[in-house]
C-alpha cells in the first residue's frame, strides 16, 4: 500500500526531490510577501512556482541572500516560516507546514496527521481563487447510515472529464491521509476501499485539474467523480525580469541592470561597461564621448553618490572616461535611484548608483578572464572554508597608447595607463551572521601631449556586518575608508619642476536596520557618519634645482553625521506609501583659519573684517536640516500604478572644475562658513504597467527639480592652489524638468530597453552680490542640457549560443559657448564669446552592433569560453565631442573635434573556468 | 591543448586588432551665429615710460564670418592722464588709420597713469590707473637644438623679486634665396640689366609672434624665469637656411593684467583639448563712463620694455635641412622669334626674366624669382 502511494504521487503529481539547481541567488527582501517573494524567485530562476496565494499572501518575508545556489537560499529564503518547498524539476511547490513528496508520505505514516492538515496542503497546488466552489466543499454520503461502522467499505465508479463526460483512464483517487488510493482503468472505472466515516479524496488525472471531494461513507456505494480539463489552474509565473516590482515598490526612478543584460550591450573596445550602460537609460545624459561621470536628471557630475559595495568612488572613470571604474567581471548588478533616494542614502543631491560586486563562489574555485583590444581583465573566485568563507578578486589593465597614437597629432606624445584590483571576502558564521570585507585599488596615470603627468587613483575598503537579530529585524553595520588622490608633475624644466598634491580621505560608518513591525509597517531607520579630511592642494619643488615654494592649502576636516526613519506602510492592497526623513548635521571642524567677511558686500580680498582660528575638532561651524522621503504608490489595476514622490537633499562636499567634463585636477571643497551646503528638491509623477505578464514594462515619469547653492566659478578664476576659494566662486539656482517614457522587455528572444526623454536643465546665477553674473543673471542652459535624447538597447538570441546586440543613442548637442565678434589682438585674430552656453553642437547620433558567441556548453570542459566582436558608431558619424576656436598662425578658425570619427571596429575573447 | 588553441585564437585575434582604423578627427566647423555686429572698441597697446614712443590700436570687432578683420576706429581724441591730472595727448597716424602715438613720454615711474579716449560719436572710455611696471633686462636668449626643432627660449630674472609676471612678444628676421639668381629686369619695353639695389635673389623674412606668451615667477622662491620657450622652429624651416635672428621684447606686468593676458591666452589659444576649459568671460580694465554694461576689449598698462636680439646661423643647426622647393624646378627658356616673344612673356609680372643663355633667356614664375614677394630685399639696419 505504502509503495503504491508513493507510486500515485510520483506520477499523479509528479513531485519528487530532485538535485540541486545551479542558479545562485540574490535577493533582499524587506517585509515582502511571500507570494511577492516566490514571483520575484520565479524571475530569478526561470522556474515555476506553484503556490496557494491566500496562504502565502499572509506571511511576510524580510531577508538578504547573496550568491548562494538555489537550494541553499530556498531553504534560507523560508527558514522561519511554515512555508515548505519542493522542487521537482523545472517547478517549485510551495505549501504551508508540510513540503510535498515523499517526504510527506513519509511524515504521514510516522505523525498520523489529521485529514485537514493534508487536504489543506494538497489543495495548495490549486491556485484557482474560485475553488470549484459546489463539489470540494459538499459532504457527498455513501451508503446508508448503519450503527455499526466497519473497518473497509468499498466504494466505486467512473472518473469522467466534467465537459465531456468522457472517462478517464490512470485517474489516481487517493484519500488525503495517504493511506489509500486507487487508479482508473482503461474504462474510467475505480474501486477503492476506504474507512467508514469522513474522508477526504484527491483526484488527479494527467493534464486535469487536481479535484477533492468529501466523503461520508456509511457503506458500500458507488461515486462517480468528474474533473475538469487544466486550463489556467496552476499559476505560472513567468517574467523574466524584476519589474512585476516596479508597479508594485513604491520607490520611483530607479533602474536596475545586472550583469546579464550588461554584457549584452555592445562596448566600446569590447569591454561591457557599468557607466555606459546606466548612460542608456532615461534621465542620464553626460557631456560627451571621453567625459568623465554622468549628469542625471540635470544634476551635475559631482551629485551622484557612486557606491561600490558601500564604498565611495571619487572619479568612477578610467582613461578619459572610456572605461569606467567598475571590473565587469565582478559586477553582480548596478541600480540607479534617481527620483526617490531611499532615505538611508545621503550627501548628493542627484543620484545614487549602487554597484556591488559579487560574492565568491563558496563551492568551488572558479575564474574568468577578458582580453579586448585595449584591455585585459581577470578575476578569480572560490572558497577559503567551503561553504562558509569565499574570496574573490579581479584585477584589469591596459595597453593603451596604440590607442593614442591614432588621436590627432597634437596627441601623438601622449601617453596614459590603468590598473584597478577588486577584493571581496565573505564569511558565513551561521544563518545569522555574515562579515563581508571589500577592497578596491585604481590607479591611471596619463601624459596628454605635454611635460606634465597626471595620476589619480581610488583606494576603499570597507568591512560589513549583517546580522538577523529576528525574522523581523535585521541589521547592518559597515565601516569603510575610502581615499582619492591626484597628482600632477612636470619635471622639464628644471627650476619650474613641481609636483602638486590633491587627496580626499574620507571615514564611514553605518548602521542600518530593518524591522518588519507588522503586515502595514515595515520600519528603516539607522545612522550614519563620515569623518572627511580634505587636503586641497600641496605644491611642492620637484628635483634639487627647482626654485618652486612650497605651498600647501590648510587640510580641512568636516563631519557629517545623519539619523533616518523610515516607514514603508501598506495602508491596503492597492495604496501603499513610505515615509522617510533623515535628518543631517554637518560639522566644519578645525584646525582651520577662516576668514570672516563683511556682510552684504561681494566676498572678496577687499571686505575681508578679519580672521578666527579654530583648534583641531573644534567646530568651526554646522549647517543641520531634515530632509524629507516621501514616496506614494497606488495600483489601479495588478499590473498598473501611478506613484509620486516628493525628495529633499543636502550635499556637503562639492566639485570645483571650469572644464565641461570632470578633469582628474578638479577641486572638491567642502562646505564652509561662506560656502553653503547644496540643497535640492525634487517632484515626480509616474505611471507603471506591465504587459504580456510582466514581460514587457512601461513607464512614464515627470518630474521637476531645483537646486540651489549649486557652486560655479568667477570668469578667469583659478581653482587650483587657490587658498581663498570663496571668493572666486559663486552660489547658482538650477532647475530641471522634464518626462521620460521607458519600455523594456524582459522575456523572449528580443530583450533590452527604449528610452525617450525630454529634459532641460537651466541655471541661473542670481547672488545679488555678484557684480558680473553669468548671462546677466538670466538662466542658462547647464553643459549637460540636451532637450531630447532617444536611446534603444536590444539584444536579440537567435539561438541559444549566439545573439545579436544593438545600440542607438540620439541626443540634442549639447550647449557651447560660441564667438559672435572677432578682432585682433596681441598680433593675431582672437574671438569674443556671446552669452555661456547659448549655441548648441551638432546633434548627437550613434549607432553599435555586436555579436556574441557563445562557446560549447558542455558542462565537464574546463574553459568556457565566448566571443562578442563588434562595431561601434557604425554609421561612422562623426559626432562634434567640441568645438572650438583657435587662432592658426595668426587667423581664427573653428573647428569640431570627434573622438571617434569613424567606424570603430572590436573585439573580445572572454574565457571561464 | 585547449589552452594552446586559445593562444592561436589570440594571435589571430591580435592580427584583427592591427588592422583597425581608429580616426579621432578634427573638421573645420564653421557655425551658424548671428550676423548682429556687436561692434565693441577694441583697445590695444602699452603706455611706454621709458623713451620710445607710446603707441595705442584702436578697432571695432566685426562679425566671425567677416572676411576683413581691420576694422580701425578713427577720429578720436586718445590721451594718457596721470592721477595728477596732467593730460599726454596721442595723435592718429596718418599712416595707419586706427592708431594713435605719442613720442617718448618719459613718465615718472612713481606715479599711476590711465588711458582717456573719446571717440567720434561722444563716448568717453577710460581705463583704470595703473602702475608703470618696469621690466628688468632679459638676461639670456638662447636655444636648444632638437632632432626636429629648434627651441628658443628667454631667462630673465629681477633681484630685487618684484616684477613677477611677464609678457614676451617677439619679432623673428630671416635671409632666404629665391630659386633662381635673376640678374635681367623687363622695364616695360626690353629686358634690362639689375642694380644691386633691385636684385631679387637675397631677401630678410619677417615675422611677428602671434601666440600670447606669459611666464610667472609667482610660485618660485626667486623672481628667477628660467628656459621660458619663446617659439619652436622646424628643423627644415627656411628660416634656419643661412641666418636667422629674434628680437625678443619683455613686458612687466600687474597680476591683473597678467590675468587678463592669460584669460585671453585661455578663451582664443588653448580651446579644443580632451578638458576643455569653457569660454570665460573676458574682463579688461577699460569701461565707458556713460555705460558701464557696455564690453571693451583690452586691458591698459603702463612700464617699459626691454629686448634682446640674438643671431642662429646655419652652422649652429649643422643637421637641419630646408625642405627643397617642389614648385619651381626647370626654367623656362624663352627666344625672341616674332619681335613680340619678350613682351608677350614679361609684360604681365608674371614671369620675370633669370640670364640670357644663347639665343633666348631663361624664364620663370615670379614666385621663384622675386624674393621680395616673401620679404624684403633692403637688409634690415640692425642687421649685422
Amino acid at each position: 500500500m505504502r509503495s503504491l502511494f508513493l507510486a500515485f504521487i510520483f506520477f499523479c503529481v509528479s513531485i519528487a526531490y530532485v538535485s540541486a539547481q545551479e542558479t545562485k541567488i540574490d535577493v533582499n527582501f524587506t517585509r515582502t510577501s511571500a507570494t511577492e517573494v516566490a514571483k520575484s524567485l520565479s524571475i530569478k530562476t526561470q522556474l515555476k512556482f506553484y503556490y496557494k496565494t491566500e496562504v502565502l499572501d499572509t506571511i511576510y518575508i524580510t531577508k538578504k541572500i547573496d550568491d548562494q545556489p538555489f537550494n541553499l537560499a530556498l531553504k534560507n529564503i523560508f527558514e522561519g516560516t511554515n512555508i515548505k518547498y519542493t522542487i521537482y524539476k523545472n517547478a517549485v511547490y510551495l505549501t504551508l507546514g508540510e513540503p510535498l513528496g515523499t517526504a510527506i508520505a513519509e511524515e504521514f505514516y510516522e505523525d498520523n496527521k489529521t485529514v485537514e492538515d493534508v487536504a489543506s496542503f494538497i489543495t495548495i497546488v490549486d491556485d484557482r481563487k474560485n475553488l470549484n466552489a459546489t463539489t470540494p466543499n459538499k459532504l457527498y454520503e455513501i451508503g446508508i447510515k448503519s450503527g455499526r461502522a466497519r473497518d473497509k467499505i468499498t466504494v466505486d465508479g467512473y472518473v469522467r472529464e466534467a465537459t465531456t463526460g468522457n472517462v478517464i483512464a490512470g485517474a489516481k483517487i487517493l484519500s488525503s491521509n495517504g493511506n489509500v488510493s486507487a487508479n482508473s482503468n482503461q474504462l474510467g472505472y475505480y474501486s477503492i476501499v476506504l474507512p467508514a466515516g469522513k474522508t477526504n479524496i484527491i483526484i488527479t488525472a494527467p493534464g486535469k485539474d487536481l479535484t477533492t471531494r468529501t466523503l461520508l461513507v456509511h457503506s458500500s456505494g458507488r461515486l462517480n467523480f468528474e474533473v475538469k480539463e487544466r486550463i489556467l489552474t496552476l499559476k505560472e509565473i513567468n517574467i523574466l525580469a524584476n519589474k512585476a516590482s516596479v508597479v508594485k515598490s513604491t520607490e520611483m526612478g530607479t533602474n536596475k541592470i545586472d550583469l546579464k543584460a550588461l554584457k549584452k550591450i555592445p562596448a566600446l573596445f569590447g569591454e561591457p561597461d557599468v557607466l555606459r550602460a546606466v548612460l542608456t537609460l532615461p534621465g542620464v545624459q553626460s557631456v560627451g564621448e571621453a567625459s568623465t561621470g554622468f549628469n542625471v536628471r540635470g544634476g551635475s557630475t559631482d551629485q551622484n553618490l557612486i557606491l561600490l559595495n558601500d564604498a565611495t568612488i571619487y572619479n568612477p572613470s578610467h582613461f578619459f572616461g572610456f572605461f569606467s571604474a567598475f571590473n565587469p567581471d565582478l559586477v553582480k548588478d548596478v541600480q540607479l535611484y534617481k527620483s526617490t533616494i531611499p532615505e538611508k542614502f545621503g550627501g548628493r543631491l542627484s543620484s545614487v548608483l549602487e554597484v556591488n560586486n559579487r560574492e565568491g563562489n563558496k563551492d568551488k574555485l572558479s575564474g574568468s578572464a577578458g582580453i579586448g583590444i585595449i584591455t585585459s581583465r581577470v578575476s578569480l573566485e572560490g572558497p577559503i572554508v567551503k561553504d562558509k568563507t569565499s574570496f574573490i578578486v579581479g584585477a584589469r589593465g591596459t595597453y593603451a597608447d596604440w590607442l593614442l597614437k591614432l588621436l590627432p597629432e597634437e596627441y601623438e606624445n601622449s601617453a596614459a595607463s590603468f590598473y584597478d584590483f577588486n577584493l571581496g571576502i565573505s564569511h558565513q558564521f551561521n544563518k545569522n551572521n555574515q562579515l563581508i570585507i571589500n577592497g578596491y585599488y585604481s590607479k591611471d596615470e596619463f601624459k596628454l601631449n605635454s611635460d606634465t603627468s597626471y595620476s589619480y587613483s581610488n583606494k576603499n575598503a570597507s568591512i560589513k556586518w549583517k546580522h538577523n537579530f529576528s525574522e523581523k529585524l535585521n541589521m547592518d553595520v559597515t565601516l569603510g575608508t575610502d581615499l582619492y588622490n591626484y597628482d600632477i608633475s612636470s619635471d622639464v624644466n628644471p627650476v619650474n619642476a613641481y609636483k602638486l598634491k590633491f587627496d580626499i580621505k574620507q571615514k564611514n560608518f553605518k548602521t542600518d536596520f530593518v524591522y518588519g513591525l507588522n503586515n502595514t509597517h515595515t520600519l528603516k531607520f539607522g545612522l550614519s557618519a563620515i569623518n572627511y579630511n580634505l587636503s586641497p592642494g600641496e605644491f611642492k619643488p620637484f628635483g634639487s634645482e627647482s626654485l618652486v615654494i612650497s605651498d600647501v592649502v590648510p587640510d580641512e576636516q568636516a563631519l557629517e553625521s545623519a539619523i533616518y526613519l523610515g516607514d514603508e506602510i501598506a495602508i491596503n492592497d492597492k495604496f501603499s506609501v513610505n515615509m522617510g526623513v533623515r535628518y543631517s548635521v554637518y560639522n566644519y571642524l578645525g584646525p582651520q583659519t577662516v576668514r570672516e567677511y563683511a556682510p552684504n558686500l561681494p566676498i572678496n580680498d577687499d571686505n575681508v573684517i578679519g580672521e578666527k582660528s579654530f583648534g583641531k575638532n573644534k567646530v568651526v561651524n554646522t549647517y543641520h536640516a531634515p530632509e524629507f522621503r516621501l514616496a506614494a504608490r497606488y495600483l489601479l489595476a495588478n499590473d498598473f500604478s501611478i506613484k509620486a514622490s516628493f525628495n529633499t537633499l543636502r550635499q556637503y562636499i562639492h566639485l570645483l572644475s571650469n572644464t565641461t567634463a570632470i578633469a582628474p585636477t578638479d577641486i572638491y571643497k567642502l562646505s564652509d562658513p561662506t560656502i553653503k551646503p547644496q540643497q535640492g528638491n525634487q517632484l515626480s509623477l509616474g505611471l507603471y504597467k506591465n504587459l504580456a505578464s510582466q514581460s514587457v514594462e512601461l513607464s512614464v515619469e515627470g518630474y521637476y527639480k531645483q537646486l540651489k547653492d549649486y557652486l560655479d566659478y568667477k570668469s578667469g578664476a583659478s581653482l587650483v592652489m587657490n587658498q581663498h576659494i570663496e571668493t572666486d566662486v559663486l552660489g547658482t539656482r538650477g532647475k530641471a524638468y522634464g518626462i521620460e517614457f521607458f519600455v523594456k522587455k524582459n522575456a523572449g528572444k528580443l530583450t533590452g530597453w527604449m528610452s525617450y526623454a525630454f529634459s532641460r536643465t537651466m541655471l541661473k546665477m542670481d547672488d545679488p552680490l555678484n557684480d558680473s553674473p553669468i548671462n546677466d543673471g538670466e538662466y542658462y542652459p547647464a553643459n549637460h542640457d540636451k532637450p531630447h535624447s532617444f536611446n534603444f538597447t536590444g539584444n536579440y538570441a537567435f539561438k541559444r549560443r549566439y545573439s545579436l546586440s544593438l545600440n542607438v543613442t540620439y541626443s540634442t548637442g549639447r550647449p557651447i559657448t560660441l564667438p559672435i565678434a572677432k578682432y585682433v589682438y596681441g598680433g593675431s585674430e582672437r574671438v569674443y564669446y556671446s552669452d555661456r552656453n547659448a549655441y548648441r553642437i551638432p546633434d548627437y547620433f550613434r549607432t553599435d552592433i555586436a555579436f556574441n558567441i557563445e562557446g560549447n556548453h558542455k558542462i565537464n570542459q574546463t574553459f568556457h569560453n565566448s566571443f562578442t566582436f563588434g562595431l561601434y558608431n557604425i554609421t561612422g558619424r562623426k559626432n562634434a565631442y567640441s568645438t572650438y576656436f583657435s587662432n592658426d598662425n595668426g587667423v581664427i578658425n573653428g573647428f569640431k573635434l570627434s573622438i571617434f570619427a569613424s567606424i570603430m571596429p572590436f573585439v573580445s575573447y572572454n574565457i571561464k573556468f | 591543448m585547449i589552452i594552446k588553441r586559445h593562444i592561436h585564437r589570440l594571435i589571430f585575434l591580435s592580427c584583427i586588432v592591427t588592422i583597425l582604423i581608429l580616426a579621432a578627427c578634427k573638421d573645420s566647423f564653421e557655425p551658424n551665429v548671428t550676423s548682429f555686429n556687436s561692434n565693441l572698441l577694441v583697445v590695444e597697446g602699452l603706455i611706454n615710460a621709458g623713451s620710445d614712443s607710446t603707441k595705442f590700436k584702436l578697432s571695432r570687432t566685426v562679425v566671425v564670418a567677416e572676411k576683413n578683420v581691420g576694422n580701425p576706429e578713427t577720429g578720436a581724441t586718445v590721451a594718457i592722464e596721470s592721477e595728477s591730472n596732467e593730460l599726454l595727448p596721442l595723435v592718429e597716424l596718418s599712416s595707419q588709420k586706427g592708431t594713435y602715438a605719442s613720442p617718448g613720454l618719459n613718465l615718472n615711474a612713481t606715479k599711476k597713469y590711465r588711458l582717456n579716449i573719446k571717440t567720434l560719436n561722444g563716448s568717453i572710455y577710460v581705463s583704470d590707473y595703473v602702475e608703470v611696471k618696469i621690466s628688468p633686462e632679459i638676461e639670456q636668449v638662447g636655444w636648444d637644438v632638437k632632432t626636429d626643432e629648434l627651441q628658443l627660449f628667454a631667462n630673465t630674472k629681477d633681484a630685487s623679486n618684484n616684477t613677477r609676471y611677464y609678457r614676451w612678444e617677439y619679432e623673428e628676421t630671416w635671409i632666404f634665396y629665391s630659386k633662381f639668381y635673376s640678374v635681367l629686369f623687363w622695364n616695360g619695353t626690353a629686358l634690362q640689366s639689375r642694380t644691386p639695389d633691385n636684385y631679387v635673389y637675397q631677401c630678410w623674412g619677417n615675422e611677428k609672434s602671434n601666440k600670447i606668451i606669459l611666464g610667472s615667477s609667482a610660485k618660485l622662491s626667486a623672481d628667477v624665469i628660467f628656459k621660458q620657450p619663446i617659439t619652436n622652429i622646424p628643423s627644415n624651416s627656411e628660416k634656419l637656411g643661412e641666418r636667422y635672428s629674434i628680437l625678443v621684447k619683455q613686458y612687466a606686468l600687474s597680476k591683473e593684467a597678467y590675468e587678463f593676458w592669460q584669460n585671453l591666452k585661455k578663451n582664443t589659444e588653448s580651446l579644443g583639448s580632451i578638458f576643455d576649459v569653457q569660454p570665460s568671460q573676458l574682463t579688461g580694465n577699460i569701461r565707458n563712463l556713460n555705460n558701464a554694461n557696455e564690453p571693451v576689449i583690452g586691458y591698459v598698462s603702463a612700464g617699459s620694455v626691454s629686448t634682446k636680439r640674438v643671431y642662429v646661423n646655419k652652422a649652429d643647426v649643422p643637421n637641419f635641412r630646408v625642405e627643397p622647393d617642389r614648385v619651381c624646378i626647370e626654367p623656362l627658356l624663352v627666344v625672341e622669334v616674332s619681335g613680340s616673344d619678350y613682351r608677350t612673356t614679361f609684360s604681365g609680372g608674371f614671369n620675370v626674366p633669370i640670364e640670357e643663355f644663347g639665343a633666348g633667356v631663361y624664364a620663370s614664375s615670379r614666385a621663384c624669382v622675386d624674393c621680395t614677394l616673401r620679404g624684403t630685399n633692403k637688409k634690415p639696419t640692425f642687421w649685422q
